[in-house]
């Protein structure tokens, strides 16, 4: 199986790492893919898209599960499936998969990723090779400004109208996700986003109200558990597997400061001393501003690493060392 | 752990809902197909502070930002003048229209002006004018005007659309006229089947005991009956002058007509006779938003169905937005905006299907038939 990939387990931390320094350096390198475009560089766009069309389409799928309709992609000869976990919303559901010329086969949705929305399912086994696409390994590649395309079936299959194209920009990478002005809507859950290889960089989840706001998990929770996801496993907290385990809760709180929430039994926060109520002030001295970035700090580092974290509470500041654990599997 | 998320399945409508129970109708009986349908997505309400430091690519840089849609500055000529606004009196936008001549000639979106006489044209230049209606052709939902007195307008000319692929680039109006947009061409060409027209009431199956008549159990957010004042527990006994006391028959009177159109309903309220019109909708459209939801985020055309031919493209635009022209990146100007239909759809009239008899029209009211003279 080509997308067996322990090697990324390992090499999940230094993504993360890669993907800090990409941001700190973002301002002066995110001119050079949003300068300005002209005419004949939209036309690159679209001849781009439409050489890879052909070639991607046939890998996408409808999908009906729990009296939804959803969509999903199929990323292996012999028929694994990427999805949105809110599509089968738990391990060992049947699902009805159903290609653009109204061909009709099963699937079973294998694990699942609630905390970010990753699945992963099989679809019925035949001799023949299911088509698919690969997935894009490398994550820290889909940078904001850089051009994107989505499919799906929004509103449901409608096989006179066929799968549904959008093109677009991404705007943001987050840890888990990318964030597209590609128009997402009900029914492209669990679709495609590609990038200008063909590959899948993400998997449509959410949308807010604006419609730049498209969300799409983006491949960093499928690599980093990858192994988990196809053993049917259910992943409750963020990213098994991904480096460092602190075991702390955080908000924003109405101060905007990054505060402890609950601290888990048993954790390294635990046995460190760190409370609720706690404000996250810094990381080894780097000072903390927002969750996303303090989760991506500590999962950067590996179980066994020690964390010198800086606190507040009240206005008592105090400086805690915490022996990073391996993540419980599930809490 | 670090993100508090509310999470919601969206199911259009719900299937505990109870307009599903089938001892009451709502004037909508496809409701059981969507309930099928239910599609799902998630919505999350992220905690995280709005000041990530990670790089967000500025508005102005994204697909329908100001620095993109400066390369779309040599086709310009080819919409934005050729476009007016449609607005009320006291100028609301309304839609968008396309000059088809020089001389005043504009087409619209007919079942968004049913009465051309209580709305104006306003020009890329800023003149104002009224309008004087030349033909509407309801079976493609397009209305041909003029504008009175007006001349030196300059005229899209329409190209064939033929040969269009997935993919390609197209460009069109926003703001009602005022500025470009750029999409892609979506999905395939395909005809649109109608679902009738609905007012957005759910009825009692059972005869009124107050008087003859068809009693009101509920109304559709944003639906034409919400818009026209009706209430539940409001007994309708006549719809456009006919009689109604089943439930059936207001389905026929409805249902038979095309979204846009005007009917005249009589209603009880508290034992008085009262009298409102209601402008038809789209089936499609009120059970959509029956919850109040907007799937467009924006909103939906009035009409969304119904059409012989349409190309569907992903141009960001909103209900007021149709009318105006949309043109390839290479110039050809291929269709007309014809419904905005959810979030991710906005279907476009291809050439093909109004442009030889819209030219006809026009030359039939420049040159009618003179009158022969008495001798």
């Amino acid at each position: 199986m080509p997308l067996l990939c322990p090697p990324f387990l390992s090499r999940a931390a230094t993504i993360l790492v890669a993907m800090q320094a990409i941001a700190a350096a973002a301002p002066s390198s995110s001119g050079e893919a949003g300068s300005k475009t002209d005419l004949a560089a939209l036309l690159r766009v679209q001849a781009d898209v439409q050489k890879l069309l052909p070639r991607v389409r046939p890998a996408l799928v409808a999908i009906h599960a729990g009296g939804g309709t959803a969509s999903g992609v199929i990323i292996s000869p012999d028929g694994l499936l990427l999805t949105a976990a809110h599509v089968p919303g738990a391990p060992g559901k049947e699902m009805r998969v159903i290609f653009e010329d109204g061909s009709v086969t099963t699937a079973k949705s294998l694990g699942l990723d609630k905390t970010t929305d990753a699945a992963l399912a099989q679809l019925k086994k035949r001799t023949k090779p299911w088509p698919y696409v690969s997935l894009s390994r490398e994550i820290i590649k889909a940078q904001p400004g850089e051009w994107c395309f989505a499919l799906g079936h929004p509103g449901g299959f409608d096989k006179a109208r066929g799968p549904v194209l959008r093109v677009g920009k991404i705007i943001k990478q987050t840890a888990n996700s990318l964030h597209t002005d590609c128009v997402l809507m009900g029914g492209d859950s669990g679709g495609p986003l590609f990038n200008f290889s063909g590959e899948v960089i993400g998997i449509h989840s959410q949308i807010w109200e604006g419609r730049d706001q498209n969300v799409h998990v983006s491949m960093a929770p499928f690599l980093r558990s990858w192994d988990e996801m196809q053993k049917s496993r259910v992943i409750k907290v963020w990213g098994i597997g991904a480096g460092g385990y602190l075991g702390v809760a955080t908000v924003m709180n109405d101060a905007l400061e990054l505060e402890v929430v609950d601290v888990l039994e048993s954790s390294p926060a635990k046995k460190a001393g760190v409370q609720a109520g706690d404000v996250i002030l810094s990381v080894n001295g780097e000072a903390m501003t927002d969750q996303q970035q303090f989760s991506a700090t500590v999962r950067a580092r590996a179980a066994g690493d020690v964390l010198k974290i800086g606190l507040r509470n009240g206005s008592k500041d105090r400086e805690l060392s915490v022996k990073l654990a391996q993540k419980p599997l599930e809490e | 752990m670090t993100k508090e998320k509310i999470r919601m399945t969206k199911d259009f409508p719900k299937p505990t809902d109870k307009r599903m129970r089938p001892a009451c109708h709502a004037d909508a009986h496809r409701l059981v197909r969507f309930g099928q349908f239910s599609v799902l997505f998630l919505l999350v309400t992220f905690s995280a502070s709005a000041d990530s430091p990670r790089a967000t690519l500025p508005p102005e840089q994204r697909t329908n930002g100001s620095q993109t849609l400066a390369s779309l500055s040599s086709l310009e000529p080819l919409t934005l003048p050729c476009s007016a606004r449609i607005e009320s009196i006291l100028g609301r936008a309304i839609c968008t229209a396309t000059i088809v001549g020089t001389d005043g000639y504009i087409l619209t979106k007919a079942s968004e002006v049913p009465e051309l006489e209580k709305v104006r044209a306003r020009l890329a230049d800023g003149r104002t004018a009224s309008l004087r209606e030349v033909h509407r052709d309801v079976k493609i939902d397009l209305v041909l005007a003029q504008a009175v007195g007006i001349t030196g307008l300059k005229a899209v000319s329409f190209d064939p659309s033929k040969g269009l692929t997935l993919g390609q680039w197209l460009c069109s109006t926003g703001d009602t006229g005022r500025e470009p947009r750029l999409g892609i061409v979506s999905a395939r060409r395909r005809k649109i089947p109608g679902a009738g027209a609905a007012l957005g009431i759910r009825m009692d199956d059972k005869a009124s005991k107050v008087a003859r008549g068809v009693r009101i159990i509920g109304i559709a957010s944003e639906s034409p009956a919400e818009a026209a004042g009706l209430r539940e527990g409001d007994v309708l006994i006549k719809i456009a002058g006919k009689v109604v006391d089943q439930f059936r028959r207001v389905h026929e009177l409805v249902n038979t007509r095309q979204p846009g159109e005007v009917i005249e309903v009589h209603y009880l309220r508290k034992n008085k006779e009262e009298t409102c019109r209601v402008r038809l909708a789209s089936r499609t459209k009120v059970l959509q938003n029956w919850e109040g939801e907007d799937f467009a985020n924006g909103g939906i055309s009035l009409r969304s169905d119904n059409f012989p031919e349409v190309l569907q493209h992903d141009i960001p635009l909103y209900p007021t937005d149709m009318g105006g022209p949309v043109a390839t990146l290479e110039g050809r100007v291929v269709g007309i905006n014809i419904a905005r239909a959810d979030r991710v759809t906005t279907f476009a009239l291809p050439t093909e299907a109004f442009w030889t008899e819209t030219q006809k029209h026009i030359q039939a009211d420049r040159h009618p038939p003179k009158a022969v003279p008495v001798e």
